[in-house]
C-alpha cells in the first residue's frame, strides 16, 4: 500500500481468501471507511465534504470576512466591479494595448469571487429545502388525521343506523 | 431553475458577453493611424464598416442588460439568517413529532374499531349460518 509507482500492482491480500468458501471465518475483515484526508493518484482528498474556502485555492478574497455577510450587497457590489473592469479593459485595449494582462486577471478574479459566494449560498437553499419538506410533511400528517377521524365517525354512524334497523325488525 | 443556478448561468452569460464583445471588436477592428510619419490606413467603406459601427453599441447594450438582470436575481433572494432557518427547523420537528404521535394514536383506535367490527360481521354471519335450516 505504500508504493508511489505509477503503475503499482494490485495488493496481494487476495491470497488470504482461498478458503473462503468452506470457512468465511478464516479471511480477514475488509477495512473499515477510511476518515480525514487520503491520498489518491498523488493528489490528497478529503472526506469531509465542505466549500474550501477561496485563500485554499490561492485566490483573493474581494469581499469582507466575517461570520455574516450580506450576500445581496456583496453580489451587487461585485457586479459594479465587474462593469467597472469591463470598462477599464475596453479603455487601456485603446490606448495602452500591451498592459492587457494584468486586467483581465482582475476580472478573472471578480468571476471567482462571485462564484464562490454563489456556491457558499448553497447551504442556506439545503436549509431552505429542509424546512419546504418538513412543512409539506406535517400538512400531510394533519389531512390523515383528519381523514381517519373523518372514517371512523362515518364508521360509527352506519354501525348505529344499522343497529336501529336491526332493533326495527326485531321489535 | 432555482434561483442560485439561475445566478450561476447568468455570471456564466456575463461572461460569455465580455469574451464575445472583446474579441468580435478586436478582430474586427481597422487599422488605425501609428504616426504622423506613416500615411493613413486605407479605409474602404463598405457594407462591413457600417456592421463595425453598430457592433459596439448591441454588443454594449447587450452587456448592460445582462448586468441588470443579475441584479434583479440578486433581489429577488429570499434570504434569511443561518439562526432564524435552524429555529424554524427545530420548530418544525417538534411539530412533526407531535402530529406523527396523534396521528398514530388515531391510526391504532381506527384498526381496534376495525378488528372489533371484523368480529362482530363473523358472529353475526355465523348466527346467519346456524339460524338458516338447511332445505
Amino acid at each position: 500500500m505504500a508504493t508511489s509507482s505509477s503503475y503499482p500492482p494490485p495488493p496481494p491480500y487476495y491470497r488470504l481468501y482461498k478458503d473462503y468458501i468452506e470457512d468465511p471465518e478464516s479471511a480477514p475483515e475488509p477495512p473499515p471507511p477510511v476518515e480525514g484526508t487520503y491520498p489518491l493518484f498523488g493528489a490528497t482528498y478529503t472526506t469531509d465534504d465542505v466549500l474550501p474556502s477561496l485563500e485554499d485555492q490561492g485566490v483573493r478574497q474581494l469581499y469582507p470576512k466575517g461570520p455574516n455577510i450580506d450576500f445581496k450587497r456583496e453580489l451587487t457590489a461585485l457586479n459594479r466591479e465587474l462593469q467597472l473592469h469591463i470598462l477599464e479593459l475596453a479603455d487601456v485595449l485603446v490606448e495602452r494595448p500591451s498592459q492587457y494582462a494584468r486586467r483581465v486577471e482582475d476580472i478573472s478574479l471578480i468571476f471567482k469571487n462571485l462564484h464562490h459566494l454563489l456556491n457558499s449560498l448553497r447551504p442556506h437553499q439545503a436549509r431552505a429545502t429542509l424546512i419546504h419538506i418538513l412543512e409539506r410533511q406535517i400538512q400531510q400528517r394533519k389531512q390523515a388525521v383528519e381523514d381517519i377521524k373523518r372514517r371512523r365517525e362515518e364508521a360509527q354512524r352506519l354501525l348505529k343506523e344499522s343497529l336501529q334497523t336491526l332493533d326495527g325488525h326485531q321489535a | 431553475m432555482d434561483i442560485i443556478s439561475q445566478l450561476q448561468e447568468q455570471v456564466n452569460a456575463m461572461a460569455l458577453l465580455a469574451l464575445n464583445t472583446f474579441g468580435t471588436l478586436q478582430r474586427d477592428a481597422p487599422p488605425v493611424r501609428l504616426s504622423p510619419n506613416y500615411p493613413e490606413p486605407a479605409t474602404n467603406p463598405s457594407e462591413e464598416t457600417l456592421d463595425i459601427a453598430e457592433q459596439p453599441k448591441t454588443m454594449s447594450a447587450a452587456l448592460v442588460q445582462a448586468a441588470k438582470k443579475f441584479d434583479a436575481l440578486v433581489a429577488a433572494l429570499p434570504l434569511s439568517g443561518e439562526e432564524a432557518q435552524l429555529k424554524r427547523i427545530a420548530e418544525l420537528q417538534a411539530e412533526n413529532e407531535a402530529v406523527g404521535l396523534e396521528l398514530q394514536k388515531q391510526l391504532e383506535s381506527a384498526e381496534q374499531e376495525l378488528k372489533q367490527v371484523q368480529e362482530l360481521f363473523n358472529q353475526a354471519a355465523d348466527n346467519c349460518l346456524n339460524l338458516k335450516k338447511p332445505d
